[in-house]
């Protein structure tokens, strides 16, 4: 089958077209994907020839980026995200709504609202922190064994053990002194 | 190489993997009753309207942003021929415009829907190992072919010889990413515009979009967006083939039948 394997000319449109034209390839071996390329040709002719463009790029940045920046700058997160998680919101997320909303009401000036928002964040995390502890701990069943309270419990009724051995002894010991004791006490009688 | 239309008779090309596909168009060319026009004109029929296949309503812009479509490499791995389609750079990581990605996807969709339609031989690539299994798996529910493995050099270019035999190559390439690894193109770019055959690729900002004939600017590595693409292309092929089977008046294939199954051959025996 007549074909032209220069993939550096022209594109596999004008390439088949010009064998069809010049009559090297016959109408009926026309490849399938001919008449679909025709009716819907893409954006940009695929050649190889086809010069880069130097648009810039444009770097993407938000309003609230400057506080965040700042957020970020002066204190640590210890917060651990979940990237699959997209129901909960960040810390710094939270932050900035507070801080939007303090900007929204006006009055104050940015560093005062800045340390608002800081201050009613931590404020939000203390309400939210208690009450997650209290949930987890009405979801602990007591009666329930688990591996970690298994352990504790071995271990507790080691320390018994030990504790009472230790006061064994220590009877022991001291009856012993008595015994002693009471020996010499008898000895100085004599 | 011969590749023929369907309505070539005696027809000389062979397919190298499915022997089954050939039997099946044969099927398709005998005139049955049902047949209310020609293939032909049906084809040229719908190559007038402009979405004939519905690929419009198969996703949306948040879909692709859902699969991470919008990121690509970092600012320094730029290829130049991708800045029209880059939005910007956050922090020196380039975002892609979903717009511009959703409108180029939506063409490649209908290019693989009319090619599928038309009973075309559609073969996935991919390079990267953790999505190869994932495309292995999709291309054979497509009922078409995949290539995740390291490419032998001719094979499209010297498959006659190769193969031992008269080949049939595919009808369309669709590349779910087009470099070898970081540095390198892959080989069946240049191939596949050698053998005139049209390709489809996912590009990412450090590709080259050139020779991809319907070039979709996208993320090419993350799992997400790989699955998101599979899952598309799969629906406009079966799109395109089940019409193909509902205007020829043909009984429609099972569909479970091409994810239940595990190997080439039972596949081949189904369909």
């Amino acid at each position: 089958m007549a074909q032209s394997r220069l993939e550096k000319i022209g594109t596999i449109f004008t390439r088949v077209q010009g064998l069809l034209r010049g009559g090297a390839m016959k109408a009926e071996d026309k490849p399938i994907w001919y008449d679909v390329y025709a009716a819907f040709p893409p954006k940009l002719e695929p050649r190889f020839d086809r010069p880069a463009s130097n648009e810039p790029v444009r770097n993407i940045f938000y309003a609230e980026d400057v506080v965040r920046a700042k957020l970020h700058k002066q204190n640590k997160s210890h917060e651990t995200i979940s990237l699959f998680d997209h129901k909960r919101r960040t810390q710094s997320q939270e932050f900035v709504q507070i801080y939007d909303q303090l900007k929204s009401q006006g009055a104050l000036d940015e560093q005062r609202i800045y340390e608002t928002a800081l201050d009613l964040l931590a404020e939000q995390r203390q309400k939210s922190q208690p009450e997650a502890v209290e949930e987890q701990l009405q979801l602990e069943d007591p009666n329930r064994s688990t591996l970690l309270s298994d352990f504790q419990e071995a271990d507790h009724q080691k320390r018994q053990q030990q504790q009472e051995q230790q006061q064994k002894s220590q009877q022991s010991k001291s009856s012993k002194v008595k015994q002693q004791g009471v020996n010499i006490s008898s000895l100085f009688k004599d | 190489m011969f590749r023929k239309t369907f309505n070539n008779l005696p027809r000389l090309s062979q397919l190298y993997a499915v022997p089954a596909r050939l039997q099946n168009t044969q099927a398709a060319q005998a005139p049955t009753p049902a047949e209310p026009e020609d293939i032909d004109v049906i084809e040229q029929r719908i190559l007038k309207h402009p979405d004939y296949f519905q690929v419009n309503n198969l996703f949306t812009v948040r879909d692709l942003f859902n699969a991470r479509v919008h990121y690509g490499h970092k600012e320094g791995s730029l290829d130049d021929r991708m800045r029209p389609y880059i939005y910007g750079s956050r922090l020196g990581h380039l975002i892609f415009d979903l717009d511009k990605t959703a409108s180029h996807l939506r063409d490649a969709l209908n290019f693989a829907a009319h090619i599928a339609f038309r009973d075309g031989i559609i073969l996935f690539f991919n390079r990267n190992a953790i999505n190869a299994h994932l495309v292995e798996k999709k291309a054979m529910e497509a009922g078409e072919f995949s290539h995740t493995r390291f490419w032998r050099g001719g094979i499209f270019t010297n498959a006659n010889v190769q193969f031992d035999a008269v080949t049939r190559l595919p009808d369309l390439c669709i590349f779910l990413n087009t470099q070898n690894n970081v540095m390198a193109q892959h080989t069946a770019v240049r191939d596949s515009a050698k053998m005139a055959i049209p390709t489809i690729g996912i590009v990412d900002s450090n590709c080259n979009p050139n020779l991809i004939t319907y070039p979709v600017p996208g993320n090419d590595d993350s799992p997400a967006a790989v699955e998101l693409y599979c899952n598309l292309f799969k629906e406009a092929i079966w799109r395109g083939k089940r019409k193909r089977r509902e205007l020829l008046g043909l009984p429609p294939l099972d569909e479970t039948q091409f994810k239940s199954s595990r190997s080439r051959s039972s596949k081949g025996k189904s369909g």
